[in-house]
């Protein structure tokens, strides 16, 4: 298979190269990069007592952070995206592993299936859970006549309902890169396996699992940095105990004005994405080597359709 | 009925366990839609009221939010197309140091959070003093939706057989003619997709948009967020998502039934 | 796509065409949403020969940055009371030619005595006030009294919502212990915040948008709000019922003010006029649930306003009763940083 060659120039200035790089290079260096970095410059401006930046400068908004909830909050964060990113992949596993093993129109319908719920819009779905997870609603009072819950557990306004429509939105986006990796996976050497005399489970772990890494390490990443920034879920079915630090940063800006501060809970935010963001860079580095013959992408499914 | 080689209960069921899942808060909302009770915590009989005030009068700002909502999507995903495909051409021509910086500023939007985004550009517009109107939101969403694109492209000229293009010059083609007319029309699919998933993304965005938006000129996701806060009636907009997504099944569908028997002539 | 595509072109030359409108001079409203009875703007179009065009803004401060950026088309603001001190201030709104609103006789002086803060109406004339109550729902709690303890039911533990407003919520902790919502102690504000941080531990969340859709269908059983806003839920679910604290409250005001830069000052005036005849600021009682302070208008209400404790005051709480005012860049740290404490606090 031949391709236009690539050049391989890394020092070469190469006009035609340039002029076609700056659109998009320029449109994110502009729109994108500029912006992320004025966050991190704004959070030094002093705040305006009535809202937005004030005149000068000022360390106020990096001092406001040692208030005392950002630990809890952050930690928070932290554990409860983990802990649904874990499920979302433990569950995507077995799926993707179905999915690749089907065959070809059960696997289109399959994707499609698994698709078209995103298709409605995000906040209809979460107010859904509400509806669901209602204390006058039916799944409570199912589970209050059969006595696995006392009257006053509540199925909303706390951490767990935060985690399961978390895991709910996440979900996709953990199916579809271990799917795309599935999709290329020798399942022969699955039987393989199972000739020489291992255990279902067992080759299922050692020989499928790491067979898709690269799908599973590309799911990890898609779930966990969305999953970190989640600021809606927590504000919908979250209680005041469920505080994530997307809550805080909207708080900061919708509710006391408070900008530059705002931008500096922003800057925490991306400290707290920055390892799994390099984590997914080197990922993606290893495998865009021009080296490796076959340069695997197990980035997410390339459409919905 | 041979629908998976092998038999594998337990992926069986965790698929099961999956499709449930997923298709639970779609079917509270589609039988929502057709229940009289306006919170739908509970039934209280079958009604079509919801639909018939979709379509009244007194729901004109529904549809105004969704023709804002398609006009940015469409010009969204059209714009992130362009820059795109050219974005995953040059990427995949050149192996550059810059192209190296070039596909980490790809990359970044899909990994970073929502929030990130939106208050980047939300203070990134205050400071420059520009109006946070309709066209400022489609700024913003075509910055998130170029690296969708690059990506879905990237993928297509994975495949990409360059000796096609090598005829066609050879043949004589312009630079131009050989793009228009070969390269285009080989990564089309790829192009489509992007922007499908673009157009998607725009659509349902939320977080973004609502940093990013001035007052008024709401899309359709912020007209539904409005609308929880003033207890006006959530069923029409049940119904207005039951009516979409059965919208888009049939299209895709229709288009599967389309593009299969393409396949087999 | 392509047939999106062209239904969203059909769309927007739709959009485009229907805003071509004819020359009438328009009055520029900026104003918080769902705040005027609809048909009364009609009729005040139709008296005038003009048009109507009304902006939202969400929050004062929003409006106010609005300004400051530069919005200057405006002929009539409508700030809440603390607000009208800082646009005065800052130079921004012009005094009232009481010439031209005669029907100002028919603002309630009690009001203008007692609760507002600008008595003469030298730059702003009251449009609607509101008391912050209690909502509850009927039957799911046992001795209902009017009083803040309300919130303090540990029964209904994860059904209770308090504002999400340190103001009102510290202004209601600081109400229920006796003192001024408006107090600069320390100590004061320091048991304000303990006591907000115990309601804290029996709360659901703190909110400040969805609490009426929440109590009327049922998710939430006691709530902290804005007596309009419950108003609504009540409509909703008649089980809902509507309390004003015994202790005393706090009562928002909103204010009709003029920029210094309308350019249409006079049929500014006119509309304020309009606002105050006392059929119209009546019907706007009636639609909007929140008190005009016209006491003209008070004869014209419905018997089921008149009776309604949560709008017409009793005296003696309502002379405990106070508006919350602007306590300058000092003053409103210390609520903050109160605030914060609360929002750290852990649930139990």
């Amino acid at each position: 298979m031949s391709n236009p060659s690539p050049k391989y120039s890394p020092h070469r200035f190469n006009r035609s190269e340039w002029i076609r790089t700056i659109p998009s290079f320029g449109w994110l260096a502009f729109f994108f990069a500029i912006p992320t970095l004025l966050i991190l410059v704004m959070s030094f401006k002093s705040a305006n007592p009535y809202g937005g930046f004030g005149e000068g400068w000022s360390l106020q908004a990096w001092r406001d952070m040692g208030n005392p909830s950002y630990p809890a909050v952050t930690w928070r964060t932290v554990w409860l995206s983990v802990v649904a990113t874990v499920i979302c992949v433990g569950m995507a596993l077995p799926v993707g592993f179905l999915l690749g093993k089907s065959l070809p129109k059960t696997r289109a319908t399959l994707l499609l299936l698994i698709i078209v719920p995103f298709w409605t819009n995000f906040l209809i779905r979460v107010y859904a859970w509400k509806v669901l997870l209602h204390p006058e609603g039916y799944l409570r009072q199912a589970l209050l006549s059969l006595h696995l819950i006392d009257e006053r557990t509540l199925l909303l306004n706390h951490e767990w309902a935060v985690l399961l429509v978390m895991v709910y939105s996440y979900l996709p986006f953990a199916i579809l890169p271990i799917y795309a990796a599935a999709e290329k996976f020798d399942f022969a050497l699955l039987d393989a396996a199972r000739d020489l005399g291992a255990s279902a489970i067992r080759s299922f772990w050692q020989i499928f699992v790491p067979g898709v890494q690269r799908g599973l390490f590309a799911a990890l990443v898609m779930v966990l940095i969305p999953a970190l920034g989640s600021y809606i879920i927590p504000d919908l079915v979250g209680g005041a105990a469920s505080e994530m630090l997307g809550n805080k940063i909207a708080a900061r800006l919708f509710v006391d004005r408070n900008w530059p501060h705002a931008a500096a809970v922003s800057v925490l935010l991306m400290a707290v994405t920055l390892f799994p963001v390099l984590f997914a860079f080197a990922q993606q580095k290893k495998e865009s080597r021009p080296e490796s013959p076959r340069p695997e992408s197990a980035k997410k499914g390339a459409a919905p359709a | 009925m041979r629908l998976i080689s092998g038999r594998h209960p337990f992926a069986i069921a965790a698929m099961g366990v999956a499709l449930v899942f997923l298709y639970l808060p779609i079917l509270v909302l589609v039988l929502n839609s057709f229940n009289a009770s306006r919170y739908g915590s509970t039934w209280e009989g079958w009604t079509i009221d919801w639909y018939a005030r979709l379509f009244s009068s007194r729901s004109q700002d529904i549809w105004d939010a969704l023709s804002r909502s398609l006009i940015v999507a469409t010009m969204a995903s059209a714009v992130s197309m362009v820059l795109g495909t050219l974005a995953a051409w040059v990427l995949h021509r050149y192996r550059t140091r810059l192209q190296q910086a070039h596909f980490g500023l790809i990359y970044l939007p899909i990994v970073a959070p929502d929030i990130l985004m939106g208050i980047s550009l939300a203070i990134f517009f205050v400071t420059l003093g520009v109006e946070r109107n309709l066209m400022a939101i489609t700024v913003a969403h075509i910055t998130f939706c170029i690296s969708y694109v690059t990506l879905a492209v990237l993928a297509r000229l994975q495949d990409f057989d360059g000796s096609f293009v090598d005829a066609a010059r050879d043949l004589g083609a312009s630079r131009f003619q050989t793009i228009v007319r070969v390269v285009v029309p080989l990564l089309l699919p790829g192009i489509m997709a992007g922007g499908l998933l673009a157009f998607t993304l725009s659509i349902d965005d939320f977080v973004i948009t609502f940093f990013v938006k001035g007052v008024g000129s709401d899309t359709l996701p912020l007209k539904i967020y409005g609308m929880t806060k003033h207890t006006k009636e959530m069923p029409v907009i049940n119904a207005l998502s039951t009516l979409l997504l059965t919208f888009t099944f049939a299209s895709v569908w229709w288009v599967q039934r389309l593009t299969g028997n393409r396949a087999r002539t | 796509m392509k047939h999106l595509t062209r239904l969203s072109l059909v769309l927007l030359s739709a959009l485009v065409l229907s805003s071509c409108g004819e020359q009438k001079p328009v009055l520029y409203i900026f104003g918080w949403d769902d705040y005027f009875n609809p048909d009364l703007l009609e009729r005040f179009e139709e008296e005038n020969g003009c048009r109507i065009q009304l902006d939202i803004f969400d929050s004062n401060e929003a409006m106010l940055a609005k300004l400051k950026a530069g919005a200057t088309g405006y002929d009539i603001l409508m700030p809440s009371s603390y607000m009208v001190k800082i646009l005065e201030r800052e130079g921004m709104i012009r005094e009232l030619d009481h010439g031209k609103i005669p029907n100002l006789k028919n603002i309630d002086p009690v009001y203008l005595s007692e609760t507002a803060f600008d008595k003469t109406m030298r730059v702003s004339v009251p449009y609607m006030c509101s008391p912050t109550g209690i909502g509850y729902v009927e039957g799911k709690v046992t001795d209902p009294k009017p009083s803040w303890t309300l919130l303090e039911t540990p029964e209904l533990k994860g059904r209770i919502t308090l504002l999400n407003d340190s103001r009102e919520t510290i202004g209601a902790a600081l109400k229920a212990l006796g003192y001024s919502l408006n107090t600069l102690n320390d100590a004061e504000i320091a048991s304000a915040r303990d006591l907000v941080i115990r309601w804290k531990q029996n709360i659901a969340k703190f909110e400040s948008d969805q609490y009426n859709a929440g109590i009327a269908s049922g998710e939430f059983l006691i709530c902290h709000g804005y007596s309009g806003d419950l108003f609504q839920a009540q409509e909703l679910n008649d089980k809902v019922v509507i309390v004003i604290p015994e202790e005393g409250t706090s009562i928002a005001c909103d204010d009709l003010v003029i920029p210094t830069a309308a350019p249409s000052p006079d049929l500014a005036h006119a509309f304020i006029n309009f606002l105050c005849e006392a059929e119209v600021a009546a019907a706007n009682t009636e639609y909007i649930y929140y008190l005009a302070p016209n006491s003209a208008a008070y004869e014209l209400l419905s018997d089921k306003i008149k009776n309604e404790s949560a709008i017409f005051i009793d005296p003696v709480v309502r002379g405990k009763s106070e508006m919350i005012d602007d306590l300058g860049p000092e003053g409103n740290a210390k609520y903050n940083v109160a605030w914060d404490l609360i929002k750290a606090a852990a649930i139990n």
